[in-house]
């Protein structure tokens, strides 16, 4: 029987974002697929250089609108470490509840979502019903449900008082109830286990291979985490677990992130009691002195990394950044192979894709071993050359 | 069915089109408002008392829209089917005993008309999808077959354990000579029934043909505005027609004390109605080939259990 294709994306109900994946199917068996990026490049990294240094982190802010706190936590410390200044202590701690309070409601919203995909709209609507929660309290730090405009270049512009502790707190509680019970849910659930179980498998040598990062990783059981391995804002002085299942499909996913809703919930626990006295903002210069600097912090999809880089200006001379969900694409193509067409939507859901962050450009030739960045002049000559002949591949 | 005006106003109003019509539109909001309720939403509210009128006002407003037929299909078939979609769980209804007795005559067999039917509104969904040439719609359709071999068997076989039972393929018969409803003494063939009903309206877990996550509308992708409407109705007329024939084989059709029997009748379709609203709630999609196996490994053996049972309380009762 030969094999045929269909298309999925950029419009299709299974991604809500702009992104396309070409299947090759045999039946109802995927053979092969094609990613192909591009729809939503908005041109990020060069609006970062057009604007001042405190714009760019609203501009950052901005690239995700579920993981935006990690966002501009990467780029605050990127901006910061070119200053060579730590922050006020509060500051970090800070830092860390509002960071975690966005990883417990990205994890939700991902939970939820899993659950559309799956057919299963009951669980999705009780989940984002006390995902709602969350991003009360995020609101009540910082006046924003979801963008909380929290970091800042030299500190945190919010302080927490004992009253919203009080109420941090018994959110939490809740919180922690809720999903403990969505926990069980998932493991006795019978339609959710068959759906989830031994699909998508990612082995621990391919997710090595492919660069997987974040809860795919652990997933797959790797003991990766930014938090750990190369701690930021007083991570190293918060005791937490690192979440890692050995079955290496989509339900372990799913096992890891609900984990680590829970290790979230503690850690802002304990954040909450250890909450030191002080200021919460460093007064610093306008502009940083030269030079660059590499940043990385985990955020709920895995590791993002921002290269900043001072000339001494008003501007950035360059920002790049790496969003997690370009490090997984790699991983979800190999994942897709030899499932059902039917698994589509679990398996793409299960590295929580998040598209518009996504869009840059970097060629590896895995045979040759190589790997090069095309510059924005050999990119436009391609263009104008693809146009030319048609605008066809 | 001496006077033919009397008999007109039966097929045209109560209890046939009309009547049909309205209790498939009552029908879809009960489903969607108890659907929302498990899910601690609201549903439709603004339309009418407590957004009675949604359905309806949702059947309009897809009629007033424009009607689009895709250049490369069957434009033939892709216009006919959505008409024709609705007619057959109308005229399968028919032959239900909505009001005491059915407006068609009944007479030996009528249950083997009703399972023919049913089976060509599988092979109309199959054709729908087929003539669309959209590959999600293919994909659908094949789904829609597929299914179709896993849940009609066990389906009829949880029927024909009923009428050997009664012994009678008359669903009027059937439905007026159970001292104790079917759902009592088979409770086995009305889960098998009930299961293989949700199948057959295409809803979670088995709404595997029109799985929207993962194949856009499945075999309805390529259909919009009037043809869409007609093939809502259809499903929701269906659903009218499941529920009736559930309450004729399994629940004693009309019979009750005190009331007429149309109220009992209509009390007994929504409680059925919602006990397949529950099913909905509460599970996942399922996959097809998963299906395709819990179909023939387990419903089916069931099924045939019930049917050795039957055959045993009818000697038993003999």
């Amino acid at each position: 029987m030969s094999t045929y294709k269909i298309p999925v994306g950029p419009q299709h109900p299974a991604i809500k974002e702009a992104f396309q994946f070409n299947f090759e199917l045999d039946g109802e068996i995927i053979v092969n697929v094609k990613p192909r990026l591009g729809f939503v490049h908005r041109g990020i990294e060069k609006g970062m250089e057009l604007r001042s240094w405190v714009q760019g982190i609203y501009l950052s802010e901005r690239i995700c609108g579920i993981c935006n706190v990690p966002h501009t936590t990467c780029y605050c410390i990127a901006v910061e470490k070119l200053h060579d200044v730590d922050v006020p202590k509060r500051a970090q701690y800070l830092r860390i509840i509002i960071n975690e309070l966005n990883r417990i409601h990205s994890h939700l919203l991902w939970l939820g979502v899993l659950g559309m995909e799956l057919g299963f709209l009951t669980f999705y609507m009780y989940v984002w019903r006390d995902r709602e929660r969350v991003m009360d309290l995020v609101e009540l730090i910082s006046g924003n449900r979801v963008t909380p405009s929290m970091n800042f270049i030299g500190g945190v512009v919010y302080d927490i008082t004992p009253k919203m502790e009080m109420a941090i707190k018994k959110g939490m509680d809740y919180l922690e109830e809720r999903t403990k019970y969505y926990k069980s849910v998932v493991l006795n659930e019978p339609t959710i286990k068959v759906r989830t179980e031994n699909i998508g498998v990612l082995n621990k040598s391919a997710a090595t291979d492919l660069c997987a990062v974040g809860p795919v990783a652990r997933a797959s059981d790797l003991k990766t985490d930014v938090r750990f391995d190369d701690p930021y804002s007083s991570y190293d002085e918060i005791p937490f677990n690192l979440v890692t299942y050995s079955y290496c499909d989509v339900f372990a996913r799913v096992l890891v992130r609900v984990d680590e809703v829970l290790e979230s919930i503690n850690i802002i626990r304990e954040c909450l009691d250890k909450l030191p006295s002080g200021p919460i903002m460093k007064k610093l210069k306008r502009t940083p002195p030269p030079g660059e600097s590499t940043v990385r912090v985990e955020a709920p999809r895995g590791e993002l990394m921002y290269y900043v880089k001072s000339d001494g200006k008003e501007n950035p001379y360059r920002v790049k950044i790496r969003t997690p969900t370009l490090a997984n694409i790699p991983a979800v193509c190999e994942m897709l192979k030899g499932y059902h067409i039917a698994d589509i939507p679990a398996i793409i859901a299960s590295i929580d894709p998040c598209y518009c962050c996504t869009e840059r450009i970097l060629f590896i030739d895995k045979a040759r071993n190589k790997r090069w960045i095309w510059s924005h002049s050999q990119l436009r000559k391609y263009s104008l050359e693809w146009y030319e002949n048609g605008g066809r591949r | 069915m001496a006077d033919p005006i009397i008999s007109l106003i039966q097929i045209l109003i109560f209890p046939g089109l009309i009547f049909l019509f309205i209790l498939g539109l009552i029908f879809e909001w009960i489903d969607r408002k108890v659907f929302a309720r498990f899910q601690n939403r609201i549903g439709p509210l603004y339309t009418g008392p407590r957004g009675f009128l949604q359905p309806l006002a949702d059947f309009i407003k897809l009629l007033t829209k424009e009607d689009v037929t895709p250049r490369y299909v069957d434009k033939f078939l892709f216009n006919l089917l959505p008409g024709i979609a609705p007619v057959l769980p109308v005229f399968a209804s028919f032959y239900l005993p909505l009001n005491g007795y059915p407006i068609l005559h009944p007479f030996e067999g009528d249950l083997i008309l009703i399972i023919t039917l049913m089976t060509i509104y599988t092979i109309i969904v199959f054709m729908a999808g087929w003539v669309s040439t959209n590959r999600f719609s293919s994909i659908g359709a094949a789904r829609a077959i597929l299914q179709f071999l896993g849940f009609e068997i066990p389906m009829f076989i949880s029927l024909a354990s009923v009428a050997i039972d009664s012994a009678s393929l008359s669903i009027t018969y059937i439905a007026d000579h159970q001292p104790i409803p079917y759902i009592l003494l088979q409770p086995l063939g009305f889960i098998i029934f009930l299961i293989a009903l949700q199948a057959e309206l295409e809803r979670v877990p088995f709404d595997i043909p029109e799985a929207e996550s993962e194949i856009v509308a499945g075999w309805l992708t390529e259909y919009s505005g009037p043809k869409l409407a007609f093939f809502r109705l259809s499903n929701n007329l269906m659903l009218v027609f499941g529920a009736g024939l559930t309450t004729a084989i399994f629940l004693g059709g009309g019979s009750g004390p005190i009331l007429p029997p149309i109220i009992w009748y209509l009390i007994k379709m929504v409680f059925v109605v919602i006990l397949s609203t529950i099913l909905r709630t509460v599970f996942a999609r399922l996959r097809i080939d998963q299906v395709l196996s819990g179909a023939w490994r387990y419903l089916i053996p069931l099924a045939i259990l019930q049917l050795i049972l039957a055959k045993f309380l009818a000697v038993l009762v003999m």
